[in-house]
């Protein structure tokens, strides 16, 4: 087995002019697909079981089937429905990097939610009550005391989830969207070497991962470096 | 849902066929899981790097990825070597259903290898020196006082894994193996009507998830009872 180098310094050029359409796709779904998260919470902290509930079985049913079901369903399965083209949405369904984003959206925003959540809980109920014992309102607790607090916690799974939605990111090359992952399987049919290329893009993708690591993980040391003073003392 | 009238059978098989995907990579997994908490726990330092270049690999590219090259790669292989004795064949593979469940227990496994290596770690060594101080020799402590106390830290996040594993089955359709999607594929082509085709994929996906989950909180409920008559 000869690798073909030439190829390879050939083919990366190629590849990277798709990581724009990777980093478009997942920082579209991602910015909109947190703003999913925290509706989502907030309808299922609210306390009301008919907004908790619709969000519950929302990240069941989304949690619960594969991303690239999803894909499938809103890129092939909604066009094939009279409503949906009538709609005025037809334009972003119509469009293979439209429904991309819708569906890493929906089913990022489920994923998130529940990360989310987990940092609500963590808030020690200790603070909350000290607050209310400061005469602190409901709606300025939740502000001023649970989010801050929240959002530290979630910090380290959040980072973990933008990674698995980088990753996700590669399915889209499976409804003709044109991201790094498209390349790349547009090259290996026409020259035959998968090795060759998915190798190469995996270790771009490797690079990403690492990048977004670093990034977060200077994130939580700087969020958390009033903790970090207390110990060091 | 008229449309899929006729194509439960085939959309039965396909469950099956994913049904046995699952436990073949779920075995997969708790294989290579456990080859890679054994290489990160032991004293060697090749074995150590060669367990972390592991997880770091396959955490860290697209599933996808992974499939397409290792379908397309062996693939690619095993023609070249069958065309030295054989010049006329043009293609061999490994199956779709081998190299899809190889796959998913190599991705599947860098996780749980981190799950496994942090059970182990979990169990209170109290508990590891109570045993030696009995008398208990090392084997049967690790199979009578470690693995138990290891696998009740295991279970929550092992019940993850097991949904990763079921839900990474949609993804063997693109190295072209006869399961749900690839049959809501097939209806859409012949039916003119997809949404029905891929909605039952999603529900029959749902239905595996919730009997997975449902397993893991029965498991769970199993590994806790004797902390449950304490409290």
């Amino acid at each position: 087995m000869i690798i073909d180098f030439p190829l390879i310094f050939e083919s990366i050029p190629k590849m990277l002019m798709g990581i724009g359409v990777t980093f478009q796709v997942l920082l579209l779904s991602l910015v909109l697909g947190t703003a999913l998260a925290i509706v989502l919470l907030l309808l299922r902290i609210s306390g009301k079981w008919f907004l908790a509930w619709p969000s519950m079985v929302y990240i069941y049913i989304f949690r619960g089937t594969p991303i690239l079901v999803q894909i499938f369903i809103i890129y092939h399965g909604l066009p094939g429905l009279d409503f949906v083209r009538e709609s005025i949405f037809w334009p972003v369904f119509r469009d293979p990097f439209g429904c991309a984003i819708v569906a890493l959206t929906l089913n990022n925003g489920a994923y998130i939610s529940e990360i989310l959540r987990g940092g609500v809980l963590g808030v020690e109920r200790g603070l909350l009550e000290a607050g209310s014992a400061l005469g602190l309102s409901l709606r300025q607790r939740f502000l001023y005391i649970t989010t801050p607090i929240a959002i530290r916690l979630a910090t380290p799974a959040y980072s973990n989830d933008v990674i698995s939605l980088m990753k996700s990111t590669a399915l889209v090359s499976t409804i003709t969207v044109v991201d790094m992952t498209g390349i790349a399987r547009t090259i290996v049919a026409e020259t035959y070497a998968p090795y060759e290329i998915f190798i190469s893009v995996a270790i771009v993708y490797l690079i990403i991962t690492w990048f977004i690591q670093k990034a977060f993980g200077a994130l939580e040391r700087r969020m958390s470096r009033h903790v970090r003073q207390e110990t060091a003392t | 849902m008229e449309a899929t009238i006729g194509w439960w059978d085939d959309f039965f098989w396909a469950g099956v066929e994913v049904v046995q995907v699952f436990f073949v990579a779920l075995a997969g997994t708790v294989a290579f899981g456990l080859m890679g908490a054994a290489a990160k726990l032991s004293n060697s330092r090749i074995a150590q790097k060669i367990a972390n270049a592991y997880t770091i690999v396959f955490r860290g590219t697209p599933e996808i990825l992974i499939l397409l090259l290792i379908y397309f790669g062996s693939a690619i292989t095993l023609t070249a070597i069958v065309n030295i004795f054989d010049p006329t064949v043009k293609f061999v593979d490994i199956p779709p259903f081998w190299a899809g469940s190889f796959g998913i227990s190599l991705i599947v496994g860098g996780y749980a290898t981190e799950t496994f290596r942090g059970a182990f770690l979990g169990v209170d060594p109290g508990q590891i020196e109570a045993a030696r101080a009995l008398g208990i020799s090392t084997v049967k402590t690790f199979f009578y006082v470690r693995v138990p106390a290891m696998w009740r830290l295991a279970l929550p996040p092992f019940g993850n894994h097991m949904l990763s594993v079921i839900k990474d089955t949609a993804l063997i359709s693109v190295i072209g193996l006869n399961e749900l999607l690839f049959v809501a594929e097939q209806g859409m082509a012949a039916t003119a009507e997809p949404f029905p085709f891929f909605i039952a994929v999603g529900a029959i996906y749902l239905g595996f998830s919730t009997i997975i989950t449902l397993t893991t909180m029965a498991l769970e409920k199993h590994a806790n009872k004797h902390l449950e008559r304490v409290r």
